[in-house]
């Protein structure tokens, strides 16, 4: 495997999405090659950041009681709901 | 609604209980499938408009249209993968079709979400402390979001919410391999990104202790 093959498959590498047989080709072309190493590390580096950095906002508890009238709207005949707040 | 029939009266009870059962147990399948994934779609919804309100009319929008058609998602298969989906089709229609352009993008909300996060978070970073870990909430979004919309849309759905290549090849509409190719180079372009950050402030990118 070259680089510009290597290139291609980095991606799915850091999000194990590689087959098999591509990972072996992978990674034995990282233990020759210290440039695409470098660039894997990277890489995973950089999607942990985005999961880390990257914060989950809450819905805002209006939108969440809409949503749950909304899914009721139909079972008009039913007191007994089972939201919960 | 139903016509009044007086001589089925008694008939016409019964089916409407059962019929609300069955669409009470559809309410219930559908909180635990759907609802569930609320928060994930209000994300969603704010990365794409940037903008609160119209995140939350997209989100109720997808809603609704999913429970309509609920029987139509195949049951065992990622219900947040469909939802999604739907969640992105409304918005295309309604921003892009209708070239109507989205609320202005509210940064100073979105920083204000920020701040107010960031003092609740305790940033343990367990990790090896190098220049990553100096960056902010706000700087790693605002990085995010200044992506051209295909790359932005990959990572999104990639490193955010979890999704399986083959989910995201299905929802942006492209193979695999082009999947593939757009988070290589959305990876990259963003890395350059939060090395300006850093460098920005002299903190060495090259050389930690
Ligand atoms: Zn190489």
């Amino acid at each position: 495997m070259n680089c510009q093959k290597a290139r291609v498959l980095m991606s799915a590498a850091v999000d194990c999405e590689l087959s098999l047989k591509e990972e072996q080709g992978f990674l034995l072309h990282l233990s020759e090659c210290k440039e695409c190493k470098d660039e894997f590390e990277e890489a995973k580096k950089t999607k942990m950041i985005i999961k880390e950095k990257i914060v989950q906002f809450k819905a805002p508890q209006t939108l969440i009681n809409s949503i749950m009238e909304l899914t009721s709207l139909s079972t008009v005949e039913h007191e007994d709901t089972i939201l919960f707040e | 609604m139903d016509k009044p029939d007086p001589t089925r009266h008694v008939k016409t009870r019964t089916k409407k209980e059962s019929l609300s059962r069955e669409e009470r147990q559809k309410q219930l399948e559908f909180q635990t499938e759907a609802v569930v994934h609320l928060n994930s779609l209000y994300n969603y919804a704010l990365h794409l408009t940037m903008n609160p309100s119209d995140a939350e009319d997209l989100v109720q929008e997808t809603y609704l249209k999913a429970y309509r058609f609920f029987n139509s998602f195949e049951r065992g298969t990622n219900c947040k993968a469909w939802l999604f989906k739907i969640l992105k089709n409304n918005y295309i229609n309604r921003f892009r079709k209708n070239s109507k352009e989205p609320g202005k993008v509210d940064y100073d909300l979105i920083k204000d979400f920020y701040h107010s996060i960031k003092d609740v978070q305790n940033d343990t970073s367990e990790a090896e402390s190098d220049y990553f870990h100096s960056l902010l909430h706000e700087e790693v979004y605002q990085a995010l979001q200044s992506l051209p919309e295909e790359f932005k849309e990959v990572i999104q759905l990639c490193d955010i919410d979890g999704f399986t290549y083959e989910e995201i090849a299905n929802m942006v509409e492209s193979p695999i391999g082009t999947v593939r190719s757009r988070l290589y180079r959305g990876r990259k372009l963003l890395r350059e990104q939060l090395e300006g950050y850093a460098k920005k402030y002299g903190i060495n990118t090259d050389n930690h202790q």
